[in-house]
């Protein structure tokens, strides 16, 4: 019996076994064959994804450490065509919530290109939007009809804002839906504020989970200018503007010492948060900032230079008498005053004081082409000043020798006519005046915050074009000059000297028209320790055609304001306490 | 005799057939048992390192989340400390802008006027990696570890 059953048992053990046997075999030959090795590559494949990380842009700050600029969170909306949806549903959403077209979105989302499994419906939607439509979403879920939103995505990332809106916008510029920075700081510093972004393969198997990689945001930027005198200059900007009937204006503040701008306004400004005005507010060939990138004949105030040129040169001292008949024959052409008066014996304090073009284009014609146009250059004319803004123009300053230079440049340019410059050339070559000789390189950036350190950035001198001597005899001069024509930019408790500019403006036709003029006044103190220089620039303003009555007014409330911003107290206050100490 | 006397004795004391089967089939069952605790250890380590990995996952994306939060928060702040909106409420609490005329100055010896910011912040976090080589390494990583870092015998007094 026992026999009878054993090969049987042996039997079906047997075939057991062989069973097992095989099953072994095929689990080795699963795990072994070329068909294994493609699925755990293809599996390897799966298990990464390249994903590519945007470090946040650094944010920009003012002196003081208020944020000009900034970001804030956007979502992108999109579809997971995984996921089961009513097309009908998602389509109506983005009509009502995302503003978009539904026949179009209806397309996007039943109409994907091959392969394609995320469909993105918009970007950049606003947080408050992006929020409502995530509300609806939820209310929508257990929707029994099977019209729900589960395939919506939100991705969040972040977008450039600019939570004071149109302040600075000049200076700052903007940055565009590419996350790339467009005039002004934004431009300048793109790349030391984008930071690097990396794409990384990132495993999206758990089991080799990784840490986020290092990669270090923008650097924030610290600025030279002060939010609080920002704001008052475009205020007051606007109004003389305004007032003044002027088609634009400039103001900028700088300290002389170091080249730092305090406050630079131009028009017109846009909000920043809403670059969709740049093409209205800026039409055409219309610069983005006028302080650095639009070139005019500045006249008068150009005098400086040249009386700057002529004293260190020693072709005229203060005492230097020259008689002024109203009439100048150079090069074939006849200059007149600005009156077209004549003004009688003046030394070259009352020349500047009662800006007479005949005086001035005596002194550089007497100093000769070399001597003159050396000084212009080495001044910086007709050459950037390498401020740290996208977007300077050199502007023109034409040279014995060049096909459109005629001998009577040499007089027509001592006193502004004939070239062209950009306000903040003009400044940084006052700058030497005002700083004893030495030219300042005019920046905006204070310092670059990275990896929390601060890295300040030291004061440049680009230049020194006069010496010491004739930037101290000729501060006083222009100070004597202000006090004696009783200027209107004179402001109580402090020396200031200074210099008014009405500059006709050249026609197309040739000529010049003498209705329409560039206003202007630059002017710094106080005298004897200069803190602030302040160029004031009115474009064609209707109300009046002198610098003296419609620029050098916002000077005065420029310096007003200033001095109680940065708590510099009245010259005798000052006085008293540097000699009490 | 003898022979059959001996064979009659371990007859005796033979295991008898059920009983060799029986401790065959207890050992195979050991055997099994064993095997089935690792792989039961395995898997539940296996599941654990899982789900730590996916914790950390969502923690990355945590994190982004919160850079980015912090940063709108900061956007916004600045927004509602903009100059336009500190000028309005300054106003309507009744301070005006100070005109010159208005200022009086005091000499304080010593004192140093305000200058910029500086914006320089704690030493930051160092960057060493935040996941442990415990939650990556292999065993085998970890025991290399620990004889690289077992010092030689016989070292300096």
């Amino acid at each position: 019996m026992n026999n009878a059953f054993g090969w049987r048992y042996l039997t079906v053990a047997a075939l057991l076994g062989v069973v097992g046997l095989g099953v072994l075999v095929q689990v080795v030959h699963l795990q072994t064959s070329p068909e294994a090795q493609r699925i755990t590559a293809d599996n390897e494949f799966y298990n990464f994804t390249w994903k590519t990380y945007y470090p946040a842009r650094g944010d920009i700050y003012d002196r003081n450490g208020n944020l000009l600029a900034g970001n804030k969170t956007v979502y992108e909306v999109g579809v997971d065509l995984h996921t089961t949806f009513d097309a009908n549903t998602v389509a109506l959403a983005a009509q009502m919530y995302l503003g978009l077209d539904y026949a179009s979105a209806y397309k996007m989302i039943t109409q994907p290109d091959a392969g394609v499994v995320y469909v993105v419906l918009k970007d950049f939607v606003p947080a408050d939007k992006a929020e409502a439509l995530m509300a609806f979403q939820k209310s929508v879920q257990n929707d029994p009809t099977g019209h729900n939103l589960a395939a919506l995505a939100f991705k969040p990332h972040l977008e450039r804002s600019y939570p004071e809106g149109s302040l600075a916008a000049n200076l700052l510029g903007f940055v565009l839906q590419d996350g790339r920075g467009y005039y002004g700081v934004e431009e300048k510093y793109n790349n030391i504020l984008a930071g690097v972004p990396q794409t990384l393969l990132v495993p999206t198997n758990p089991n080799q989970a990784a840490s986020l990689p290092d990669i270090p945001p923008g650097a924030n930027l610290i600025l030279t200018i002060d939010r609080d005198l920002q704001a008052y200059i475009e205020q007051l900007l606007d109004k003389s503007v305004q007032d003044s009937g002027a088609a634009s204006g400039t103001i900028i503040v700088m300290n002389p010492r170091n080249g730092e701008i305090m406050a630079m306004a131009t028009t017109p400004r846009m909000d920043l948060n809403d670059t969709t005005q740049y093409a209205t507010l800026f039409p055409g060939s219309t610069p983005y900032d006028r302080a650095i990138s639009q070139a005019f004949e500045p006249g008068s105030v150009l005098k400086i230079l040249t009386m700057a040129g002529a004293l260190d040169s020693k072709t005229v001292t203060p005492d230097t008498t020259f008689l002024d008949t109203g009439v100048f024959n150079y090069g074939g052409a006849t200059i007149h005053n600005w009156n077209d008066g004549a003004w009688g014996l003046q030394d070259m304090t009352g020349c500047l004081a009662n800006s007479l073009n005949v005086c001035l284009a005596w002194v550089s014609t007497t100093m000769g082409n070399d001597p003159f146009y050396s000084y212009m250059k080495r001044f910086g004319l007709g050459h950037l000043t390498g401020i740290d803004l996208a977007g300077e123009v050199p502007g023109r300053l034409k040279l014995p020798g060049d096909g459109d230079w005629y001998p009577v440049d040499l007089a027509t340019n001592a006193f502004g006519q004939g070239v062209a410059i950009t306000p903040i050339q003009l400044v940084m070559a006052a700058s030497a005046i005002a700083n004893g000789g030495k030219m300042v390189y005019p920046h905006i950036l204070y310092a670059i915050v990275q990896d929390g350190k601060q890295h300040n950035l030291s004061p440049q001198i680009v230049g020194t074009p006069i010496s010491a001597d004739t930037a101290n005899t000729l501060n006083n001069m222009l100070a004597v000059a202000l006090e004696t024509e009783g200027s209107r930019g004179l402001v109580t408790g402090y020396r200031i000297s200074g210099k008014t500019g009405t500059a006709e403006i050249p026609s197309p036709t040739g000529g010049y028209d003498s209705t329409q003029t560039n206003a202007s006044f630059i002017g710094w103190g106080p005298t004897d320790n200069p803190q602030f220089m302040v160029y004031v620039w009115l474009e064609r303003p209707t109300s009046s055609i002198w610098g003296s009555l419609v620029a050098a007014p916002v000077f005065k409330q420029v310096v007003q304001k200033y001095v109680v911003l940065e708590g510099i107290p009245p010259d005798s206050i000052r006085l008293q306490q540097s000699n009490g100490h | 005799m003898h022979i059959e006397n001996v064979t009659q004795i371990v007859q005796k004391y033979r295991q008898a057939p059920w009983r060799a089967q029986r401790q065959w089939i207890g050992l195979f069952l050991l055997g099994l048992v064993g095997v089935a605790m690792v792989a039961g250890i395995y898997v539940n380590i296996t599941t654990r390192a899982d789900l730590a990995g996916r914790d950390i996952q969502i923690v990355n994306d945590e994190i982004l989340t919160h850079q980015q939060e912090n940063a709108d928060y900061d956007t916004q702040l600045a927004s509602l400390t903009s100059t336009d909106s500190m000028m309005k409420r300054a106003e309507a609490i009744g301070f005006q802008p100070v005109t010159p005329d208005e200022m009086t100055y005091v000499v304080v010896p010593g004192y140093q006027p305000k200058g910029p910011i500086n914006m320089s912040s704690a030493p930051q976090l160092s960057s060493a990696p935040l996941i442990l080589p415990a939650y990556t390494e292999s065993l085998f990583d970890w025991f290399a570890n620990q004889i690289d870092a077992t010092p030689p015998s016989g070292g300096q007094p």
